[in-house]
């Protein structure tokens, strides 16, 4: 069964001649173990659609299902639990809380929610992913890398089954964006998460097992990973 | 709030440990409210000490005076047979003069109270003798501080007779003035000289204990009221506490506004940092409820200081200013002020609430 299921979603902002259509009907399944790249030019529905997925916004027609859970059944504070349960969001902008270190960053997804990862697995978690020297900082002290990759560290901390992307190597040098999706990969086939990433960056999505382009709103899988270069 | 206090407690902290100044200037706006509802809290109880101490430590329940008196002491005038004492368990008669006493350098507004020395308002001295002599008197303590001493001659303004001081009580001031007790001999060579006649029978009150007041049987030229309602129609008494206590009740809506504020823009200032949390799933309860027991932690902090403040303060006030800090008293506005403040605070809860996480995250 596929964890995440959009079907006939659609999402229209504004009426008449402000009206855009940033995404037209679609229909989407990522099954556990799964990465999935989407690209598409800028304002072409990307982010629109990674937040409809997981829930931070409600699409105009359509079903979003999240592990059998149809969403639009869910009050707010009941999709807020279902987000912090399943979903792992690497945002656009950081989105780490300035006044917390990169440790408290995570206690604090202890304090709100049980079944996170255990001591050593975060451990090695941090190590992966180069940051376990920067555990006592604080945010202003790391560089924008530094603080994508917390970020990375914390979608993956609660144990998510679905980890959302949206550009999460955009302030990375080449080198480490391919580490990052190295690893991102990697956590997908060891965690069997759902991982589906944007990205503007075609060079990074080699490794992808499918990839969707969004042009206009409309969305469509690639047949060949290299169709889109 | 479902989320557990010590771990809303968490992020209230952390924020307050890394934003000092930020937090010092909300804690310091604090401090100065409640360390000016606890000194004007000491100052409406000292000033309430000043006008009364003297009738409560009669421990009586009522007092007698005419009906045309307009419950003022001084006005009241009755004689000595007018009451038999019907219906209560103790009583006895109180004659009252309010003149300028001085000694050589002082001058001060008294009371002299004539009293029968066997009677249970006789004061208690804690310092010479009680008066025995005509013209003897036992003079409040608070008199020392102006320089009065034992065995001083003391003048007064209506009149050429003068009064020694034999000794001193505490705790007698009445409607602002310290008290001078003496018998009625002495009080009536006051009022009418050495010559008069030694059968005047005027007094101007009978002090009684009763059970129930009801049952007091009196003239109907007399009326009995309990000591409470003496005490508030003392000239000034009630607009006094009137007063103070509608400054305080405006402090505390004061705080729970200037906290209000206060976190009003720090919650806007911090929409976005909210946002990105509501977008992972952490619930508007449990961030509510951290901005809740932040605002607890500061009101307390800012209470606790204020408090302390104003406890160091009232050490080093002189004598003249009446601050009398009554500490149950302080302890119900301390827990009033934080209650408040964490009032004030509920209005950035609805902010909130309704953040939207989408907003937040741009993208
Ligand atoms: N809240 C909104 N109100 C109105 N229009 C919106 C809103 N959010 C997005 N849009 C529009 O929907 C379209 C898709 O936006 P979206 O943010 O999904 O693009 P994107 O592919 O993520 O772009 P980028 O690569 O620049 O991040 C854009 O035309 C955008 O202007
Ligand atoms: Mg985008």
């Amino acid at each position: 069964m596929a964890i995440l299921e959009l079907k006939k979603v659609q999402k229209t902002f504004g009426t008449g001649r402000t009206k855009v259509e940033a995404m037209k009907e679609t229909d989407f399944e990522a099954e556990k173990g799964e990465l999935i790249a989407v690209i598409g030019p800028s304002g072409s529905g990307k982010s629109t659609f990674l937040t409809i997925a997981g829930g931070l916004q409600t699409p105009t027609d359509g079903e979003v299902m999240i592990n059998g859970t149809a969403l639009m059944d869910l009050k707010e504070k009941k999709r807020a639990a279902l987000r912090l349960k399943e979903v792992g969001f690497v945002l656009q902008a950081s989105n780490l809380v300035p006044y917390l270190n990169v440790g408290q960053q995570m206690q604090l997804l202890d304090k709100v929610k049980k079944g996170n990862l255990q001591k050593e697995e975060a451990k090695e978690l941090y190590q992966s992913l180069g940051i376990d020297h920067l555990i006592r900082n604080f945010p202003k002290d790391l560089s924008g890398g530094e603080k994508q990759r917390v970020a990375i560290a914390k979608a993956l901390y609660t144990n998510p089954s679905i980890i959302l992307a949206d550009e999460p190597t955009a302030s990375l040098d080449s080198d480490r964006a391919f580490e990052v999706m190295n690893m991102l990969k990697e956590i997908t086939k060891e965690k069997q998460t759902a991982t589906i990433v944007v990205t503007h960056d075609t060079r990074l999505i080699d490794d992808c097992d499918k990839v969707y382009k969004i042009t206009d709103g409309k969305m469509e899988l690639q047949e060949s990973v290299h169709d889109t270069l | 709030m479902k989320s557990k206090g010590s771990e809303v407690m968490f992020l209230a902290w952390n924020e307050i440990k890394n934003n000092k100044l930020r937090f010092t200037l909300v804690i310091g706006v604090l401090v100065l409210i409640s360390y000016l509802v606890f000194f004007l809290s000491g100052l409406a109880n000292g000033l309430e000490q000043l006008n009364r101490e003297a009738v409560d430590k009669w421990e009586a329940d009522g007092i007698i005076l005419t009906e045309e008196s307009d419950l003022r002491l001084q006005q009241s005038i009755l004689s000595k047979d007018d009451f038999d004492g019907n219906g209560v368990d103790e009583y006895t008669e109180l004659s009252q003069l309010s003149a300028i006493a001085s000694n050589e350098d002082k001058k001060e507004n008294v009371f002299i109270f004539a009293i029968d020395p066997d009677s249970f308002i006789m004061p208690n001295v804690t310092e010479g003798n009680t008066f025995v002599n005509e013209g003897e008197v036992i003079a409040d303590d608070t008199l020392k501080e102006d320089g009065f001493e034992i065995g001083d001659e003391i003048s007064l303004s209506s009149t050429d007779e003068t009064l020694e001081i034999a000794g001193f009580t505490d705790k007698a001031r009445f409607n602002a003035a310290p008290v001078l007790f003496t018998d009625r001999d002495t009080l009536e060579t006051l009022q009418y000289g050495e010559t008069a006649e030694g059968d005047n029978n005027t007094v101007n009150a009978f002090v009684i204990r009763a059970d129930s007041l009801d049952n007091v049987e009196v003239d109907e030229a007399l009326q009995v009221i309990d000591t409470e309602t003496f005490i508030e129609n003392l000239p000034g008494y009630t607009e006094q506490n009137l007063t103070l206590t509608l400054m305080i009740y405006f402090l505390f809506i004061i705080s729970a506004v200037v906290l209000a504020i206060f976190l009003y823009v720090l919650t806007i200032q911090k929409i976005s940092i909210f946002g990105v949390m509501k977008a992972q799933g952490i619930s508007s309860g449990y961030l509510a409820g951290s901005v809740v027991a932040q605002t607890f932690l500061l009101s307390l902090a800012g209470v606790m200081i204020g408090l302390a403040l104003a406890v160091i303060t009232g050490l080093f006030l002189p004598a003249a200013v009446p601050v009398a800090f009554n500490y149950i008293e302080m302890l119900i506005y301390g827990i009033i002020l934080i209650a408040v403040s964490v009032i004030g605070a509920l209005i950035s809860v609805q902010t909130i609430v309704r953040i939207d996480p989408l907003k937040a995250i741009g993208g």
